[in-house]
Order: structure tokens, then sequence, then C-alpha cells
């Protein structure tokens, strides 16, 4: 999956059809690589600069808010754009046709719901494929269903997407500046469970163009960093004083051939250095891997793939895929509080691990050995774990090795 | 999501209804838009999350009508089409239209011309749009999260709204063909000049077959013909009296005539793709329609060339050796 070098496409191991024709000289225009898949190479902030080229000075990237007296498809007169004669202007006829048009593509044009008529009952005498279909839908649904309502998933599905729309920051200062890049970026869980061999899940979390590499690492939350080392079956008070993320602190991310390690603090490690050794050991047909300080990026500098899937790893072995679905330019209806990005949008819900003694509590610890425990490994919230093995005055009863246990569902 | 069940077909129901008034004007597609009631797509008790997706889903099946190789009207349609979705939608904040990086200039040259044309119903519409901030300006026209296991779906194009295919037209140009008959002619004195009898060279030099250019000529403008017939049968007739009469043109349009030529048989190898075998398949020639490829459609354009060519020369067994 190595490239040579960012910027030139070469042949990338996986499946994709070569390319002969080089882009001619760092071109920026983000095309297929491979049809419908994933496109080529392309710099981030070249192609935002192409964007901002053709848009600019035409009112496109603006983010300012409509004004008030502007209603859509009246025409208000207060917004110059609206005006008949900037019509009559801009489309090179005269005032006369600019009125006509007006009235001629006005939104009343497009009414077909009368004044009394609700917009969620499907009109009787439809003709359209699609009300057929979900005609169909909505009465089996009556027939099955006893309650019809929006399960917990979907409204946190929904909420999660929708929940910055629009924000403005209290500090002008945060506010995100025209012409400003968002990327969409999908960062899969790791492997952990059988069902998820075929979809994997993913969160989907929005970065800006001028946000560093760190921002975005910092906000992948994954279960593998709040993991707790140590058996505690004899000291179960004992509040651990680490998690693996205060320990372990180095991390990567791997872009078209690149590894972007987190320099940060003292004991951050280059854990690339390994892979690049073992590829240079012999020539396995990878070309020459770079390294570079995750902190001293942002995402405008990078060159990468859209729809391409990359590395995050931290841990030391705890990997994630990473691939960047989408990048545009900022929108007036976007959230524009700098502060709250990297945005998390989506996230995949996972149901946690219950006690199994009460079933009801997600559990917080894990046995091994434990000659209560039906299972190895079992597991138990924190208030029967308590209860089972140790008696009034906290003596330990019997023989087990007790873990502190994260569920991966833990952020839900 | 893929594709809502029945929109593909609503919306080109509406945009076939569209075609057959042969207008482009707003008037007449509103008037089929409020006969068809489409404004009511969006009905039926859909909660919050669902109408995100059918709405994003609706928007982008309509941008692909809009751009190319459909037909201007058709094109003009779907812009109608993306207002009338755009503004009768039932989420708030309004889903957006995306448009590539790649399609902005093609999507300009298209306003130039209506603005040129006076079209100025749909110029207006397109401000319109463009004033209601109703773009997201993206890299890609969809989403792309590198699914491995669904199965690329290759949207087919609904051929009936597809323009006439012209670009073979605009590949070979009066000027390109007036220029292989330069260095044929070139070719051929080159020929008498280095052989020792002037008038008549080498047989040995003799690989190309001297009237390549009037055969070229008559496949052309054959199948030009069988173009023309398969549109309109009726037309047949009227067909053959003009070919009779374009042999005995003058010098320019026989250039026009060599370009149209040359035209036709390269549009008759460019419809045909052979379906490449499944261990080949990474190699499947596509019929690539749209205009606004780059360097990626260069490379295959090349590979295509050189296969259709291939399969041209087959089928012209019984004229071997046509270099081209």
């Amino acid at each position: 999956m190595a490239e040579s070098s960012p910027g030139v496409p070469t042949s990338s191991g996986v499946c994709s059809e070569q390319d002969p024709v080089a882009s001619s000289g760092g071109c920026n225009f983000p095309e297929y690589e491979m049809p419908e898949l994933n496109t080529r190479a392309f710099h981030v902030g070249a192609f935002g600069e192409l964007w901002r080229d053709r848009l600019r000075g035409q009112g496109d990237l603006s983010l300012k808010e409509p004004p008030a007296s502007e209603l859509p498809g009246q025409g208000g007169v207060a917004d110059p754009g609206w005006d008949d004669a900037a019509v009559a202007r801009d489309l090179g006829c005269d005032l006369e046709a600019a009125t006509e048009l007006r009235a001629v593509c006005g939104l009343d044009k497009l009414q077909c719901l009368e004044e009394d008529e609700d917009p969620e009952v499907i009109p009787q005498d439809t003709d359209l494929v699609t009300l057929g279909v979900r005609k169909k839908l909505l009465e089996h649904r009556e027939e099955t269903l006893t309650i019809d309502r929006a399960c917990r998933q979907e409204i946190l599905a929904y909420e999660m997407e929708s929940h910055a729309i629009g924000k403005k920051p209290e500090n002008p200062a945060d506010m995100i500046e025209e012409g400003e890049l968002i990327l969409s970026v999908n960062v899969l869980y790791p492997v952990i469970f059988h069902k998820h061999k075929e979809h994997k899940p993913y969160q989907t979390i929005l970065v800006l163009g001028n946000q560093k590499l760190t921002e975005l690492r910092d906000s992948i939350c994954c279960v593998s960093d709040l993991q707790i080392g140590g058996e505690f079956s004899n000291t179960p008070d004992q509040a651990p004083e680490h998690i693996s993320k205060d320990i372990y602190k180095s991390a990567f991310f791997y872009f078209e051939g690149t590894f972007y390690n987190d320099r940060r603090y003292p004991e951050c490690r280059d854990l690339s250095r390994t892979i690049i050794e073992w590829s240079e050991a012999h020539d396995r047909g990878y070309g020459k891997f770079k390294t570079a300080k995750m902190e001293d990026f942002t995402f405008n500098d990078l060159n990468i793939k859209l729809g391409f899937p990359y590395l995050y790893c931290h841990q030391g072995d705890c990997e994630h895929v990473v691939v960047i679905t989408d990048i545009r330019l900022v929108h007036r209806d976007d959230c524009l509080d700098r502060t709250l990005y990297p945005l998390l949008i989506k996230k995949h819900w996972l149901w946690t691990r219950k006690c199994f003694v009460c079933k009801m509590y997600t559990a917080r610890w894990v046995t091994n050995n434990d000659s209560f425990a039906p299972d190895d490994p079992c597991f138990f919230c924190d208030a029967c774990f308590r209860m089972l093995h140790y008696d009034s005055e906290g003596n330990k009863l019997g023989e087990f090795l007790a873990y502190p246990y994260v569920d991966p569902g833990t952020f839900n | 999501m893929g594709a809502p069940p029945g929109l593909q077909a609503d919306c080109e129901e509406l945009l076939s209804r569209f075609q057959e008034t042969d207008s482009v004007r707003f008037e007449d597609f509103s008037a089929l838009w409020r006969s068809m009631k489409f404004g009511t797509i969006f009905c039926g008790k859909m909660r919050n999350l669902e109408k995100n997706t059918f709405t994003k889903e609706a928007l982008a099946l309509a941008w692909r009508y809009f751009l190319p190789p459909y037909a201007f009207q058709i094109r003009v349609g779907a812009l109608y089409l993306l207002y009338g979705l755009y503004n009768t939608q039932l989420c708030q904040p309004k889903q957006k239209i995306r448009v590539a990086l790649r399609d902005w200039d093609e999507i300009l040259k298209f306003q130039q011309d209506l603005i040129n044309s006076e079209h100025f119903d749909v110029a207006y519409i397109f401000r319109k749009l463009r004033l209601d901030k109703a773009f997201h300006f993206t890299a890609m026209p969809k989403l792309l999260s590198f699914r491995m296991k669904k199965k690329v779906q290759r949207t087919p194009v609904t051929e009936e709204f597809k323009e006439p295919n012209d670009r073979v037209m605009k590949l070979i140009t009066s000027d390109v063909l007036e220029e292989m008959l330069n260095v044929h002619d070139l070719y051929q004195n080159m020929k008498h000049v280095i052989s020792a009898d002037k008038s008549n060279p080498n047989k040995t030099l003799s690989l190309v077959k001297d009237d390549f250019f009037d055969n070229i000529k008559t496949i052309i403008l054959e199948h030009q013909q069988w173009h023309k017939d398969r549109k309109n049968p009726s037309l047949k007739l009227k067909g053959k009296d003009g070919e009779e009469k374009m042999e005995g043109n003058s010098q320019e349009s026989e250039s026009c005539e060599r370009a149209a030529s040359l035209a036709k048989i390269k549009s008759k190898a460019f419809a045909v793709v052979v379906q490449a075998s499944k261990s080949r398949r990474h190699r499947q020639v596509r019929l690539d329609s749209s205009d606004s490829d780059s360097a990626s459609g260069q490379a295959t354009r090349e590979k295509r060339n050189k296969e259709t060519l291939k399969s041209a020369g087959r089928k012209k067994s019984s004229r071997k050796r046509g270099n081209f």
C-alpha cells in the first residue's frame, strides 16, 4: 500500500488500475483513480485555492446570514441581489423582463399542496412511484408496529448529525473564515467483534483544513486509550493512577508514504520506525517512506486521496483505518464555531456488555480463573463484583484475578 | 440508502414529459410539476433522519441529469427539477446540492450559453439557486468511503436523454482531416521523390492503400446515414439523395465530408464495447461519455483508441492493412 513519494501517483498495491499519465506538475483536480472508489492524490490546500479562485468576489463564499427582509421568491427589496435591476444587469435583459421572470419563476409555481393539506399525509390520487412504495411501507408499519417512533439509535444518529448545525461562536475570533475547507474523516474502530467483519463500524469526524493533525488525534476516542493496566484483585479500592492514554502517548498517522508521528511529549516514541526499518531491510517493493512530526502539519498541507484507506496507530498496536471521505468549502449553514472542531457527527452504537449477575449495569470488572464465576472471563459491575468476591470487611474471598474493564460502548 | 425505490422512475417520467413539450421554458416545466404534484414526493411521515437521507439522494439523482452527456433540454429540465426539489424539501435547514470542482467549469460554460442564447428563465433560476446558497462546493460528487464489499454501481445513462453523440465530430475536426490528407499527399510525393523511377514508386513502399481516404469517407457517410435512419426512419429516402448530392461537392465541403466520414467510423467503433472476460475485468473498456474528463480520461481514451482501432481493423477485413 506504500507510495514512493507524496504527490506522484504510482501504483498502490491494492488493486487500482495503473494510471500511466502522471498528474501534470501537481494537478490538483480531484479525479477518480479507481472509479467510484477513490481519487488520485492531490494537495488539499491547493484544491481549496482552486475553488476559491473560481468563486471569489461573487458572494458564494460568504458566510453572512441572509438579510431578514429577504423573503424567498418575493424579492425583498432590501437585498440588492434580489433587486430586479440586479437581475437585469446580471442576465443582460431589460427591467421589464426581470420583473416578469420574478413572477414566472416564483416559488408559488412549485406549490403542489393546498393550504390545508398536511405534508405528512400522502395524497390519494398520486402517480408517483416513490409515493406508492412509501404508502405500502407506511401501511405495513401501521399493521405490524404497536408503537411507531424513532428508536434511541436513530435519535442519537440524527442528533449527532445536526446538533452543531448553524452554531455561532460567542467569541468572534473563533468564527470560521470564508473559504475554509471542511474535511470529513471516517475513523474505523479496530475490529473487536466477529459480527463486524463485513461492515466495520466507524465514527465520522469533521475537521477544518487549517487544523493540525494532532487536533484530530486528540479527538479520536478509542477505548484502548482508557485501558487500565494491572491486576487489582487484592486492592480493588485502589484508584488506578494512570490510564493508558497518559502512559503511552505515541501515535502516528500514515498518509501517502509519510508517517506523521506525534512528538509533542518527551515520552512519545517514533512508532513508525519499526515499519520503516522492516521495509528497508529487504527490497520489498514499497519505496521510500518518510517521517514527519504530526504537530507541524495541518490538513491543508497534506497530499491525500479521497476515499482511500490510511492508518492511525496509537498505543503501540491499536490500529484504526482512516478514510477521508469528503472535502468541501464551509457553508453558511455549517457550524461556524472553530472551537467545536474536530466535530464528531456520526458514531457507531455499540451494545455494552452487562454484568453477569444483575444484567443491568455495564461491566466494570473482568475476572479470570475465578472460582465463583461460571465463565472465564466473566464480567461484573462494581457492586456485584464486590458483593461476590469480598466479604463485609473487604477481605478477598477465594482465588481469582481481577482486571478493570472498559467497555467499547462506553462512549455511547 | 442508495437510490430510493421509484425515485429515478419518477424523475425520468417528469423529464421525458418535459422533453416531449420541446420547450425549455420554466412555465411549461412548472405546469408539468404541478400536474404531477411532484412536490408531494416528500410527503408521508418521514422522520428527520430519513428525510435528510432521502432529500440528499433526490438532489444527487437530479444532479446527474444536469451534466453532460445529456441533451440540452434535459439539462435545463434537470436544473428546474433541482430548483423544485430544493425549494419543496421539508428538511430544516435545507439539504444542499453538491457540486464537484471538475464540474463547475462546465456549469459556468452552460450558464454563459444560456445568457448568450437569451434563455433568461433558466439563467434566472440558476442565479437564484446560487444566491440562496443552495450549493456545497466539494471535491467529488459523492462521499467516498471505500466500501469494497458493496458492488460498485455504474449508474447507467438513460439513452433517450442523451445528447446525440457528436463528441466524435468535435474530436475529428475538418482541420485534423485536412492535415491527414496533406500528410498523405506528402507521403505519396516523398515516395515518388526517393524512388529511382520518378513516376512509379518502389513496389516495396506501397504499404498504404492509395484510396484509403475515399474509403473512409464512404464508410463514414454510410454510418452517418445509418445513424440518421436509426433515429428517423421516415427520412431515409431523403438521406440517400443528400448523399448523392454530397459526392459532387467542392473542396471545402469535402473536408467537412471527410470530417463526417472519419467521425462516423470512430463513432461506430466507439459505440461497441467488448465485454472483457473475468480475468481481464480490470482492463474492461468502458464507454466513457463524460466530457469533463481530464487526465484520467486521457489514459482510458488512449487505451480505448488502441482497442477500438484493433476492432475497427478487424471489421474492415476486406480493406486489409488500413494503416490509420
